[in-house]
């Protein structure tokens, strides 16, 4: 079988290694990874990222993509390659996990253990609110970790080991935050029914959530090939993301119901970081059906928050 | 000249001047024996125009004025107002004392202190070569003193400004522990609580990674800039 030879060199114009890189003609990127992970074992395959050379005047070139054969850049024998460490990985689920369980621990601490946050104030006895406020949160957390285990897939297996430090902060340090202030024992309940109603709202929002995470899940059936299908059904025929106009509305509800402005900063918080996410969907969702040389087109749809957005 | 380089031009002279004037009433102040108190008598509200009118820079990299990133340059005028109106303006003992550090057994004893006067140092030399830096840039001309001053003096003006800075929370926070300036307590019917004291211990703790972050990223800036500056025109500034 014809093979070629690839020079890899560090993005300091260096070169890794002194024999070349061998594969068959028709590797496939992954295939590349493998063997590099096997001539150097420290660098495993998904903390890899190799680029072509970047044209005159750019700065860096085309990354290879995970599934494409070399061929499909042009890759030949004596081809260059650019070579990246993306720095020490970990898998998506383990940092869902990890940032999920915080809020589960923390806020009960606040609920359960006030004496040990809230000085010398009497602690009266829980409101209806708080009540609910905990079982609610304590809920949408478990959610989160049963979907984590058993419901989403990932696209990309593992991100850099720094987000898991990131994430946690942000998770961690906001549940502590809310849980502070629904839990004071100052705190003031709004009308119970008001609290009701709203929380019959988030629950409603929870199970949209729900389907359609369950949805995603199953564009990309177990061992078929990588791309890009368009999601349908529910209510994907009307939005790009759906799933965060429920968790956004949902946060809304818990807000409303517990009357506390730390949970209002939390959901506003939330909403722009996955505004900023749909907006990066929705454009690669357009980009990729663009209606052009018999690709589908992508229908005319909301990002995230109908009738607005 | 376009419109716009003559407003970028405009603004960073104007700037250059207000805080050249701040320097000069500091140490006319100091020079004629007075005191804290004299000195910010003297420096108050040129200081406070100066400071402020800082906010436009977010608005000009906002607006795509500028090239700088948004986000930094919020951060940064956003952390000089907090020190200024939040922390100097709003307690008395910034204006009233310094913070001693050390006494150094020289000739008759050379005290080391931080106070009203090492911030305004700071504040006033790094602003005034920044925004005549910009405003040379405008017109075209980079003088290599400038280019060099602007990539050197922040060695020693930041950390001072740093610590001067910290000196002045460490110097208000008594004041603001036991008044609770700004802040809302529980309960109320929104179920809102700030707490300023801690507010302020935050803002304290997230300059501390900024610090290093920022210094040698200024540092790496430096050596690419100088070295390139040198030896060739001062065209291939693009990154400013």
């Amino acid at each position: 079988m014809a093979t070629i030879k690839l020079v890899v060199k560090s993005r300091g114009g260096r070169e890794l290694l002194p024999d070349g890189l061998i594969l068959p003609y028709n590797a496939t990127v992954d295939d590349l990874k493998a063997r590099f992970a096997e001539l150097k074992p420290y660098f495993y395959p998904s903390r890899q990222r190799f680029t072509l050379p970047p044209r005159e005047g750019a700065r860096s070139g085309e990354a290879l993509v995970s599934g494409k054969r070399l061929s499909d850049y042009g890759l030949e024998d004596g081809s260059v390659l650019v070579f990246k460490d993306l720095g020490p990985q970990i898998s998506y689920r383990t940092v869902f996990f990890w940032e999920y369980l915080g809020p589960l621990l923390v806020y009960p601490l606040f609920y359960f253990l006030p004496q040990l946050f809230y000085g010398d104030l009497k602690v009266p006895e829980k409101s209806v609110a708080q009540n609910l406020a905990l079982a609610y949160w304590t809920f949408h957390y478990v959610k989160r970790e049963l979907e984590t285990v058993f419901v989403h897939k990932f696209s990309h297996a593992t991100m850099p080991i720094l987000n898991l430090f990131k994430n946690c902060i942000y998770y961690w340090g906001f549940a502590a935050y809310v849980a502070y202030f629904v839990n004071h024992p100052l705190y003031t309940a709004p009308p119970v029914n008001r609290t009701y109603a709203a929380l019959a709202v988030a629950m409603l929002c929870q199970f949209a959530n729900f389907r359609c995470h369950v949805i995603l899940a199953n564009l990309r059936p177990a061992g078929s090939a990588k791309g890009y299908t368009i999601p349908r059904g529910f209510l994907f025929n009307l939005i790009t993301c759906p799933n965060y106009t429920a968790e956004i509305l949902g946060w809304v509800a818990f807000t409303t119901a517990t009357q506390t402005a730390a949970a209002g900063l939390f959901t506003l918080v939330g909403a722009a970081q996955m505004a900023q996410w749909a907006v990066g969907k929705h454009k690669r969702l357009l980009k990729t059906f663009d209606g052009r040389d018999g690709r589908e087109k992508y229908p005319r749809r909301w990002i995230m928050l109908p009738p607005f957005f | 000249m376009g419109l716009k380089s003559a407003y970028l031009f405009l603004y960073n002279a104007v700037l250059c001047g207000a805080w050249g004037y701040v320097l000069f009433l500091t140490y006319k102040t100091t020079q004629a024996g007075g005191g804290l108190q004299d000195v910010w008598q003297a420096a108050e509200a040129p200081l406070k125009v100066a400071q402020t009118a800082a906010v436009m820079e977010v608005l000009h990299s906002a607006v795509g004025l500028v090239r700088s990133p948004v986000m930094i340059t919020a951060t940064q005028v956003a952390s000089r107002l907090f020190i200024l109106w939040g922390v100097v303006v709003l307690a008395p003992q910034p204006k009233a004392a310094p913070v001693e550090l050390l006494t150094l057994p020289l000739g008759g004893g050379v005290r080391l202190q931080l106070s009203l006067v090492t911030l305004l140092t700071a504040w006033c030399c790094s602003e005034v070569i920044r925004y005549s830096f910009f405003a040379f840039k405008e017109l075209g001309m980079q003088p290599y003193v400038l280019l060099w001053l602007r990539y050197t003096a922040f060695i020693l003006l930041y950390p001072l400004g740093v610590a001067s800075e910290l000196a002045m929370v460490a110097l208000a926070l008594p004041h603001i522990r036991a008044a609770r300036p700004l802040s809302i307590q529980m309960p109320n019917p929104l179920n809102i609580g700030f707490d300023y004291y801690w507010a302020c211990w935050v803002a304290v703790l997230l300059y501390l990674p900024g610090f290093p972050q920022l210094y040698f990223y200024m540092i790496a800036q430096r050596r690419k800039v100088l070295r390139s500056g040198r030896s060739s025109s001062s065209s291939k500034l693009k990154h400013q």
